[in-house]
């Protein structure tokens, strides 16, 4: 959907990651944002969760070998950008971009709960990359948080606003809230992928 | 009528994406909404001095087997502003059309000089360029006879978008039955990469090859 009149470069198509994305590029300080990095002293403010599930097909079976990545803002709603560089809401140790190749299907990802950003409720952005599709977007909530009402990414959903919502599964591990979202690429209940591009 | 967010293709002849590819139209995101969906990622990486050039897997080691290439480009905007600083993350197959991933069972040859993967990040014009050993092509569906022509991906983290692409290579004859060229119709010609000639002895073949970051949320890369 080019605009004709428009003078914009026309963008180079994406195209599917393939199986074979390189394991070599992982790196363990992109897997918990909890830590700045392995080794070094310095945590992110806020409440730490696991966030796991599955990314699953038409199916309903565990789609292997996807790549998942995060982004999301510091535990006070702030988003690590250029434009928040100096604010005072910054939390030194979080980046708030997370990444992680699940070979199984199945994940686990390490982090704090995201602030509310203004007019949001608290959200995490994750980009799917995985054979035979190319890039797909969403962005999950969290069960029981105040401003999911007023969310205008889940109220734009609909009724399916529900399978955009992480639950709490009643349980902590290692001192982290754990909540549990899987990904439906495609099927019955799939879940609602976003247009960034022509949005 | 409103605006609909696209539909994705299915990839024909390819099971997976059959299995994978969302059937529902994708939704439009609420402008106040827009900008949070593109992740600023930290530039934090570090890229191996030697990764640039994945012909051999270490500067003090042999050429892998098969033919040598150069690949440059630029990396902009839709609105033409070079991406400086974007990491590319390249892999590709051996000669043979093996991946030296634990996950490739297709039992093509290995090469012991040949790795496959590197990263390079573009220089403050959007510039970047990498060694890389022509990918063979490989059967990836033997059932019906399907090849995956050759092709490099490349992921490209920076700008208003995520992207990850493949580039490829002019005058292949399997580029025509390739499921995502397919889906890609007229625009496929912006995945190829454009031949010229090296400007050094140590490569046989050069491509140019100039990546546009897609997207419309360019709040913060503009």
């Amino acid at each position: 959907m080019t605009d004709p009149a428009s003078n914009l470069l026309p963008a180079t198509n994406e195209d599917t990651c393939g199986p074979y994305f390189p394991i070599y590029f992982a790196d363990p300080a992109l897997e918990d944002l909890t830590r700045f990095a392995p080794g070094v002293v310095g945590a992110a403010e806020g409440t730490r969760i696991i966030l796991r599930g599955r990314v699953l097909d038409r199916h309903g079976e565990l789609a292997n070998g996807a790549v998942l990545e995060f982004w999301q803002t510091n535990a006070r709603g702030v988003y690590r950008t250029p434009a928040t560089q100096g604010d005072a809401g910054i939390d030194p140790w979080f980046d708030g971009y997370g990444r992680l190749r699940t070979a199984s299907g199945a994940y686990e990802f390490r982090t704090i709960l995201p602030g509310a950003a203004p007019a949001r409720a608290p959200n995490i952005t994750i980009t799917i990359f995985s054979d035979g599709i190319s890039r797909i977007v969403t962005q999950v909530f969290f069960d029981g948080q105040a401003g999911n009402d007023a969310d205008p990414v889940l109220q734009s959903v609909g009724n399916d606003a529900p399978k955009l919502i992480a639950r709490h599964d009643g349980r902590t591990a290692s001192g982290a809230e754990v909540y549990v979202f899987d990904i439906v690429m495609a099927g019955p209940g799939e879940t609602p992928f976003f247009d960034d591009l022509e949005s | 009528m409103a605006k609909q967010g696209r539909i994705l293709g299915i990839g024909p002849t390819d099971n997976t994406s059959d299995q994978r590819t969302p059937r529902q139209p994708l939704r439009l995101i609420p402008d106040i909404a827009r900008a949070s969906f593109v992740p600023v990622v930290p530039a934090r990486y570090a890229t191996n001095p030697h990764e640039w050039d994945m012909t051999r897997t270490a500067p003090d080691r042999p050429r892998a087997d098969g033919v040598p290439i150069e690949v440059t480009g630029r990396v902009r905007s839709a609105s033409g502003r070079p991406v400086a600083g974007a990491l590319l993350e390249v892999w590709s197959a051996n000669h043979y059309g093996r991946y030296r991933h634990v996950e490739d069972h297709s039992g093509l040859q290995l090469d012991d000089n040949h790795l496959g993967m590197g990263r390079v990040l573009t220089d403050e014009e959007g510039r970047y360029r990498f060694w890389a050993i022509s990918p063979g092509a490989y059967l990836a569906r033997p059932d019906i006879g399907r090849w995956r022509p050759k092709h490099i991906h490349i992921s490209v983290t920076g700008g208003s978008s995520r992207l990850i692409t493949q580039m490829y290579f002019p005058d292949e004859p399997n580029n025509a039955s390739d499921p995502m060229a397919i889906l890609m119709g007229d625009a496929f010609e912006r995945n190829i990469g454009r031949l010229r000639d090296p400007q050094t002895a140590e490569v046989k073949e050069a491509y140019d090859f100039d990546i546009v970051v897609g997207g419309r949320s360019a709040t913060f890369f503009e």
